[in-house]
């Protein structure tokens, strides 16, 4: 046991001595560059101190533009082009704009705060003139070069949604998951949309997963096939999360008839804990199986949602679904932020992309309740079209919805566990349509 | 302008595949979970019968007093409400 411990702690001391002897061979010179360019000190007067205080203000950087000022990127100054006068003076302020309007959905409205203050406060940091907050070295680049860059915030997120998701409601009455499989005509009726309006396929495939209504299979789908317009793609999916109590409900209402929305569902049945716990693993193997493309959206769900289950690592599962979840939302929200900066924001593509993003969630949940229908026809026992509506993967927000609606309809009808069949449903759903988009662009 | 029309074709394409997948994965799924339910039911029927014995019994008797609790606050809330 002691001859185990020394060996262990050989081997740390030495990888610990490699690793340091690496980073120190490649600092040295990069010190000696900065030491070089230290230039001696000349004095100067009251007045060029002031001019020189002058040039490094945020005032004169958004009123009286006249230099080059470089954009800031995550990926380092390579990347970084001239901003033009609109990108660093008007955009600046339109997008501060914006972000307020953020703060205020957030604030006033409970749109989604949990969402919309990070992303809006990272726009805020990414809109400071001369500040590089979104550069290689800057505190929005380096949280977006850990985790959003290379895709991992968006897989603990999944991880995290995973191990809150309780598949109950969806092994008592698993026709329902069906729904789920519906709301994704809205990803593919987006794509061609986006299509027709001039996207390239891949950017189109990128665009559509907006239908999904899931933040973090968008990003993870944006990294792959159009980093470009990640921005621009988060910051329509979370929106159009955050809007689901006000995108969803007219739509519904629109679909149904009066009847079929006070239809009252029978009770589910209850579910074995066997069923709960076997159930991450069948959706893995079936991943496995057919869509191996979709694994890491898929294998992180699976895992949060089987430490759950499993029922004798607490610990864990609770942290991911609390502690985890609530510092990746921290950063992902901040990292999306930086890409509210306005030379990445104000382009001609985001308008696109939010209102293919509208569209493809509307289709979504049209589809949803449309298949809901047909199912209530032809199945014996009754279901009320509104749980379509949760197809789409926003959890749990849209399955509430659906239970608002529900009551408001008839008082008492409550729809909320039969809606989280589909909504469960829907995740799956999404990370699928997303391993399919991937696979064609392999 | 050929050139546009074929793209679009494309993305129905797409689309073609991709709901046929996404239905396919969810109708498997939907096939397999009926399956394990009967097959837990037929197999393990008295792992549902003994947890309620003791420590489901009281978790229900808790999920009860629960409801009872909440029902009364709302009840409380609505008529000082009105």
């Amino acid at each position: 046991m002691k001859l185990k411990q020394i060996i262990i702690s050989i081997l740390f001391a030495i990888f610990a001595l490699t690793s340091v002897s690496q980073a120190s061979s490649t600092e040295v010179p990069v010190v000696v560059e900065e030491t070089s360019e230290r230039k001696a000190y000349e004095p100067k007067s009251i007045g060029e101190l002031a001019t020189s205080f002058w040039e490094t203000t945020g005032l004169k950087a958004i009123f009286d533009v006249n230099d080059g000022e470089m954009t800031s990127e995550p990926k380092g100054p390579a990347y970084e082009r001239e901003m033009n006068w609109f990108e660093s003076s008007l955009g600046r302020i339109i997008m501060i704009v914006i972000v307020f309007i953020l703060f205020y959905l957030a604030i006033a409205k409970n749109f989604e705060p949990l969402l919309l203050i990070p992303i809006a406060f990272g726009g805020l940091l990414a809109n400071i003139p001369l500040a590089g907050m979104g550069g290689e070295d800057g505190m929005l680049g380096i949280i977006y070069n850990m985790g959003i860059a290379n895709e991992f915030f968006p897989l603990l997120i999944f991880m995290g949604v995973g191990a809150m998701t309780d598949f109950g409601p969806l092994l008592a009455n698993p026709k329902t998951a069906i729904l789920g499989g519906a709301a994704q005509f809205g990803i593919f009726g987006a794509l061609v949309g986006a299509v027709i309006i001039g996207f390239d396929l891949q950017d189109a495939s990128a665009i559509s997963i907006i239908g999904g209504a899931d933040g973090p299979t968008s990003i993870f789908i944006a990294n792959r096939l159009a980093p470009d317009m990640l921005g621009a793609i988060a910051v329509a999916a979370y929106s159009y999360m955050a809007l689901v109590p006000v995108i969803q409900p007219p739509i519904m209402r629109a679909l149904t008839t009066k009847e079929e929305r006070v239809i009252v569902m029978k009770t589910t049945r209850k579910v074995h804990r066997l069923e709960k716990l076997i159930f991450p693993i069948v959706v893995l193997m079936l991943a496995l199986l057919i869509l191996p493309e979709s694994a890491p959206l898929i294998g992180a769900f699976a895992f949060g949602n089987f430490a759950k289950e499993s029922g004798v690592v607490d610990r864990l599962s609770d942290t991911m679904q609390n502690s985890l979840i609530n510092v990746v939302t921290i950063f992902l929200g901040l990292g999306v932020g930086s890409k509210l900066a306005a030379d990445k924001f104000l382009v001609v593509e985001t308008m696109g992309i939010m209102a293919i993003g509208l569209i493809a969630f509307s289709v979504g949940t049209a589809s949803g309740v449309i298949m809901a229908k047909i199912m209530n026809k032809y199945s014996d026992e009754p279901i009320n079209p509104l749980i379509g509506a949760a197809g789409v993967s926003a959890v749990p927000m849209s399955a509430r919805v659906v239970s608002k609606v529900g009551s408001e309809e008839k008082p008492g009808n409550v729809l909320l566990m039969h809606a989280m069949g589909p909504n469960v449903a829907g995740v799956i759903g999404s990370a699928v349509a997303a391993g399919v988009l991937l696979s064609i662009f392999k | 302008m050929a050139d546009e029309v074929n793209y679009v074709l494309e993305a129905f394409k797409f689309m073609l595949l991709g709901m046929g997948i996404v239905f396919l994965f969810l109708f498997i799924l939907v096939k397999v979970v009926e399956l394990q339910a009967k097959l837990i039911a037929k197999y393990f029927p008295e792992d549902t019968s003994k947890t309620p014995a003791t420590p489901a019994g009281k978790i229900a008797d808790d999920e009860q007093r629960k409801v009872a609790a909440i029902i009364a606050a709302v009840t409380e809330f609505r008529n000082n409400k009105s």
